[in-house]
């Protein structure tokens, strides 16, 4: 991938379930473009369809149709934004809500702190809520085989 | 509409009077944990107390899957039955790893080690 500078790659999906894996294949794809390495890569497609299903699971706004997903190529790492323009919730009660054995909708969030290099939540009730994603490119160690 | 779900093939085997496999073949995401719910409760329902979720073939699963399969090992013990998790790839292992759900739920290597741990 040239270096020159940021590139932003946006994509709308509706906030419907079946288009979750859309936003995860497209963010794998083009993680993949860059040479992060295979893990990367898995661990890219799985927290943009953690902050994906966030978004169309725990958002009953109905007037919240549309997810978008910024992609933003960096030197040197993957800016990924969740933007719904749902009423948003607290990060730190999802998460709490995961740890607490009080059931497991705030799992998503604790996956992506894990797999992510930067991760936060800005809940803000005129733009909505927006899970920010960072991950470090780390190069593959042999360029992999093109299909 | 064209089906746009998650392309997943869902097999299930009985084993014995009360126990079965059910193996989820593709990937599980928010899309399809509904039809994973239900044939495991179809399962249940028809006398199923010892369950073992293959997921040898599960190319992908995130948070919404392990949420079913929570759900579904809630449902086994209140009824006094069990479940166990066969052959998940790392992808999916690391999963459960970092959820801490590798404590909650009882990981085998294979099918076959699996349906012993269940009937032990």
């Amino acid at each position: 991938m040239t270096p020159e500078g940021p590139s932003l790659v946006e994509l709308r999906i509706p906030r419907r379930c079946e288009f979750v894996r859309v936003a995860r294949k497209t963010a794998g794809a083009l993680a993949h473009q860059l040479n992060f390495t295979i893990h990367d890569v898995g661990d890219i497609e799985l927290a943009v369809s953690e902050a994906c299903t966030n978004a169309v699971e725990h958002i009953r706004d109905e007037r919240c149709a549309e997810i978008l997903l910024r992609l933003l190529v960096e030197p040197g790492q993957l800016v990924m934004e969740v933007i719904d323009t749902g009423p948003g919730f607290d990060p730190g009660k999802e998460v709490e809500a995961a740890t607490g054995g009080e059931g497991i909708g705030g799992l998503g969030l604790l996956v992506i702190r894990e797999l992510m290099d930067e991760m936060d939540v800005r809940c803000d009730a005129a733009s909505g809520t927006c899970v920010r994603m960072v991950k470090y490119r780390r190069e593959a160690a042999e360029p992999r085989p093109t299909k | 509409m064209t089906d746009m779900s998650t392309p997943l093939q869902i097999k299930s085997s009985r084993e014995g009077e009360d126990a079965a496999v059910i193996s989820l073949v593709g990937e599980v995401d928010v899309a399809n944990t509904a039809q994973v719910r239900e044939a495991a409760l179809r399962l249940l329902a028809d006398g199923v107390k010892r369950l073992v979720v293959d997921l040898s073939a599960t190319e992908y699963m995130d948070s919404a899957g392990l949420g079913t399969l929570v759900g579904l090992l809630k449902r086994l013990k209140e009824s006094g039955g069990t479940m166990a998790i066969a052959g998940p790839q790392p992808r999916v292992a690391r999963l459960f790893q970092i959820t801490g759900l590798n404590q909650i739920l009882t990981l085998c290597v294979d099918v076959a080690t699996a349906l012993k741990e269940v009937s032990a």
